[in-house]
């Protein structure tokens, strides 16, 4: 197997970084991000002063602010994080084809791999990335390359706030020896409070046990944390393409909402929105994705399959309606909902093969032309459903 | 510009070791340099049965750690020696809150190569921006202060700096000032014999691709495959003349692309051999 070269990015306190860069006067101030609107606000997103002050993320807006009084609160711009994703995202594309955002906190991986011919040693490309989302952008990644992306993650969490890392491949386990197992993804709080009982907090210790001891205390998750405590991780990186990105439309809510009324209009209007696109360009949907920002800041994404795949605004409505009740499960407001369609497929021209079924897909085909055509000719308000009523007096 | 070295007690021999700039590139793997399927960490020591000599380059992008250089130079064995370029951080990208902490940071990191005597030199590579103000002289300065103790070598790379002023200053330093073979493009440092540290020559062949110097691109910038004429001539011309006044010599090939800086390493150190002069 050829060895790999992987390439992980970090902005540091991405969500500060990005507000930092939209005014210039919160550079030299602490700053929390925080809903300060919500009644039980928790932080978002801090500054490193804000850190180094005791602010966590997760803490509650009103403990945080204890810490770090003088800390500047800003409210949580979803949208502009994910912009600024993808601007950094389009300056690492040129470099490799294989480059995969995790989330929307700022981390890459890029996966550099037999490139050297084209662009030179992997950590001269990172460098140079690094350098274009300094010029271009003003951000300051940590950047490491590594050999595969556990050990390329665990080492930009080593020099976190700012610096780089090269670990050279055969040198993971070495590495990871020294280190507190905290700082290893994938080994969870309560395995660590397992480990913990056995008085081993480091890489190297839990190193040192072997597949049936561990196997003996964690079942099958043993086979797991051996290869993670040695550095192995093949997980590839998933290659992202833009185009890929599909059909998606959002909503931000002018006052954060709990109401299932305005949160059903909405979702019917972005149904709506994405299925005149769908018709338009014959395609059906095979999945829809729903991301909901509540007003404490925490972000949920779930989708829902469309089984066969559809394009009438009814039936999307119902898949949509499937990935809400997957995703709206807390009690907290809604700021913030995006729906979309990454997976499509042509529009079949099979027809039904009974009767019936096939006369209720005709007139269902029937009504949406109808629909769209008058939406068409007077304008996408002209026609609207009663659900969508709620959001005038909302 | 061109200096006659004040020499005051000519070394008796110099001894010239040959090496690569970098050694942990795939591509050389692919080019037969090393066996296929050879991993990054098993390099150094392929490396090191050809050459007696590299100049670290990962330097220059992070900071080095006392475990890594000394896993290297376990790796490497005892014989070896190694140069290693100064972190981006003192000479490109210097932030005056930071840099001379960053110093400490370094000459730590380099502590067991300097402790087991297998550190030829610290090379000093100044942006091609980087030319002859009075604010860079001042950062320069302080900068050969503050590595005070450490083998230093010196490469510019803007003309400016090409003055027997910065050459007897480098002198009164014992400061090893850099000879670069590059393509003959305005501004670049000449190509010079000037030896300013009785202990050390230092010479690096970047390639002469004029094409693809300024493209931005390493793979264009040192693509180049020097011939047997060319490396005869400045043999004849320089490194001889060096050769006699300064008792080590090092020289470097930085054109990396399709291994070509191993390749014409061998070649060179065949051709030093040829002309009597005593290889490392």
């Amino acid at each position: 197997m050829q060895s790999r070269s992987i390439i992980h990015l970090n902005v540091a306190d991405f969500a500060v970084a990005v507000e930092r860069q939209a005014d210039c006067r919160l550079r030299n101030c602490p700053v929390i991000i925080a809903p300060e609107a919500a009644a039980r606000a928790e932080v978002y997103d801090m500054s490193e002063e804000a850190y180094q002050d005791g602010v966590r993320k997760g803490m509650p807006l009103k403990t945080a602010l204890r810490f770090c009084s003088g800390a500047k609160v800003l409210p949580p711009h979803p949208d502009r994080y994910e912009q600024a994703m993808m601007q950094c995202f389009k300056r690492v594309l040129p470099y490799s084809p294989l480059a995969e955002m995790t989330d929307q906190k700022g981390h890459i991986f890029v996966d550099v791999t037999g490139t050297s011919r084209l662009f030179g040693p992997p950590p001269d490309i990172a460098w140079r990335i690094r350098s274009a989302f300094r010029s271009e952008m003003g951000l300051d990644p940590i950047w490491s390359v590594a050999s595969n992306k556990l050990v390329a993650k665990v080492a930009t969490r080593l020099v976190k706030p700012s610096g780089e890392y090269i670990v050279r491949e055969g040198e993971e386990a070495c590495f990871l020896q020294p280190l507190p197992l905290y700082l290893v993804p994938g080994i969870l709080p309560e395995d660590r409070k397992q480990f913990g009982e056995f008085n081993l907090s480091f890489v190297g210790q839990v190193a040192g046990l072997t597949m049936e001891q561990l196997d003996l205390i964690f079942g099958r998750r043993g086979h797991t944390l051996f290869n993670l405590v040695r550095g192995i991780d093949l997980s590839p990186v998933q290659s992202f393409c833009l185009k890929k990105k599909g059909i998606c439309f959002d909503h931000v809510f002018g006052t954060d909402t709990g109401q299932v009324s305005v949160v059903e209009g909405v979702l019917y209007r972005l149904t709506e929105k994405i299925g005149s696109l769908l018709r338009r360009q014959r395609l059906s949907a095979k999945n829809l994705g729903l991301i909901l920002d509540f007003s404490d800041g925490k972000r949920v994404v779930r989708q829902a399959a469309a089984r066969p795949p559809v394009h009438d605004d009814f039936s999307l409505f119902l898949v949509a309606k499937l990935a809400l009740e997957r995703a709206w499960t807390r009690r907290v407001r809604i700021r913030h909902m995006s729906l979309s369609c990454n997976r499509f497929e042509s529009r079949s021209s099979q027809l039904e093969l009974f009767a019936e079924s096939r006369a209720e897909k005709e007139k269902k085909e029937q009504l949406m032309g109808a629909i769209d055509r008058v939406r068409q000719r007077f304008g996408s308000g002209s026609l609207r459903m009663g659900r969508t009523f709620s959001l005038d007096s909302a | 510009m061109e200096k006659t070295p004040k020499q005051k007690d000519p070394p008796a021999s110099c001894r010239i070791h040959v090496g690569t700039s970098g050694y942990a590139y795939a591509e050389w793997t692919d080019a037969g340099f090393y066996p296929a399927g050879t991993k990054s960490g098993q390099m150094l020591p392929l490396y090191a049965k050809q050459f007696s000599i590299t100049e670290l380059n990962y330097t220059w992008y992070r900071m080095p750690t006392p475990e890594t250089i000394e896993r290297q130079r376990q790796q490497a064995g005892s014989g070896f020696l190694f140069t290693a370029k100064l972190i981006r951080t003192l000479t490109h990208e210097i932030d005056p809150m930071k840099w001379q902490k960053e110093a400490l940071c370094y000459r730590e990191g380099m502590a067991p190569l300097l402790q087991s005597k297998q550190l030829s030199a610290v090379l000093i590579q100044l942006p091609p921006s980087f030319a002859r103000t009075q604010s860079n002289r001042t950062h320069l300065s302080v900068l050969l202060d503050s590595l005070d103790g450490l083998p230093l070598a010196v490469e510019f790379r803007h003309r400016s700096w090409a003055v027997d002023r910065v050459f007897d200053e480098l002198e009164r330093r014992q400061v090893c000032l850099v000879s670069v073979d590059e393509p003959d493009l305005p501004g670049l440092f000449p190509a010079l014999d000037v030896v300013t540290c009785p202990d050390l020559f230092y010479v690096r062949f970047h390639g002469r691709n004029d094409q693809g110097w300024r493209s931005g691109n390493m793979q264009k910038q040192f693509d180049y495959c020097y011939s047997d004429d060319q490396l005869g001539e400045w043999i004849e011309k320089r490194i001889i003349p060096m050769s006699s006044r300064a008792r080590k010599g090092v020289i470097f090939f930085n054109n990396h692309v399709r291994a070509q800086a191993a390749e014409n390493a061998l070649q060179l150190r065949r051709l030093l051999s040829k002309e009597g002069l005593e290889i490392g």
